[in-house]
């Protein structure tokens, strides 16, 4: 699979990921990554956050549109 | 890594308070609107003047939605216990901390202190002389050993709902509130022309210190009711559940 922005721009780069929202191929250099914090349990019980985060992986139209 | 201690107690005040000052609240109010007309019976006091059972309903759905906004509030933070009877239930199935109990418990009961005297605020004088403040306590013709024993079928109900909904890992998510409110205005509506339908501890401990320290009736006396009732009824569904969800 080849990076979809590149090949928009006349580039021809292996994608390394694919954003969860589009399913766009993104390269290392388009890939945004993003943690999310990573909570267990509620009601009843207090809430834990867990030590490891999640990792999200978006392409830069989607990274935009959650953070505008 | 959880919300730290005294943040968690300061939830499970206002959870407490919120739960006293709207839903004891709201039996106050309703002695305060039947104040001075007469009651066909020694078994009513003013609250069912208005619609028999309609009142203890409607007193049933202002503590059901104000669980609720509990619960979905504060839940993720201290847990939401808002009684005592469901935190000791669940330190006793050892699913809560035994150093957390103490805290837990104390924070509920000034919740529900503050709330009471609060709601005397915002009222005045006729909440404590005519409304006692939502006090709990039997009605006519009901003995001790009655309302001890409505109390602990109602706190039943309460905790095997908690368990069913929430506790269970198999509950649907993002119902519990909804359901634990409506769950209470329905025991509440049933039982609470019998002994009140406390099902709290903290409940009726806000109203009768309000009670003591504002110059209304003394209720103590009923308190042990209140304390063995909930506590009995939570501990038997709790025990029951995990028996009857064991392999």
């Amino acid at each position: 699979m080849k990076c979809y922005i590149c090949a928009e721009k006349g580039k021809d780069s292996d994608a390394v990921a694919i954003c969860i929202v589009c399913g766009m191929g993104v390269c290392m250099e388009h890939a945004k990554r993003e943690e999310l914090e990573n909570w267990e349990g509620g009601y009843p019980f207090p809430a834990k956050k867990l030590k490891q985060n999640i990792p999200r992986i978006l392409c830069p139209p989607c990274y935009e549109a959650f953070h505008t | 890594m959880t919300t730290s201690l005294a943040k968690r107690c300061v939830a499970e005040l206002i959870g407490t308070f919120l739960l006293v000052f709207f839903g004891a609240g709201a039996a106050t109010v309703t002695l305060m609107l039947s104040a001075g007309e007469e009651p066909l019976t020694d078994f009513n006091i003013g609250i069912g003047y208005f619609g028999g059972l309609a009142d203890w309903l409607a007193i049933g759905l202002a503590f059901g939605i104000a669980i609720a906004g509990a619960i979905y509030a504060l839940g993720r933070i201290s847990g939401a216990h808002i009684n005592p009877a469901v935190t000791i239930a669940l330190w006793a199935t050892k699913r809560f901390p035994t150093s957390d109990v103490g805290p837990y418990i104390i924070a509920q009961l000034i919740g529900a202190a503050l709330a009471s005297i609060l709601f005397f605020g915002c009222t005045g004088p006729d909440a404590v002389l005519i409304g006692g403040l939502g006090a709990t306590a039997p009605f006519h013709g009901i003995s001790y050993t009655e309302a001890i024993l409505v109390e602990a079928i109602g706190t039943f109900l309460l905790m095997l709902v908690i368990m069913g909904v929430a506790v269970d890992k198999r509950a649907p998510e993002g119902f519990a509130g909804l359901i634990i409110g409506l769950t209470v205005a329905g025991i509440i509506t049933t039982t609470g022309n019998i002994a009140g339908s406390s099902l709290n501890p903290a409940r009726t401990f806000g109203p009768y210190l309000g009670n003591t320290l504002l110059g209304g009736q003394n209720f103590w006396e009923f308190f042990p009711i209140y304390i063995i009732g909930p506590i009995a009824g939570a501990l038997i569904a709790v025990f029951l559940y995990d028996w009857l969800t064991s392999e």
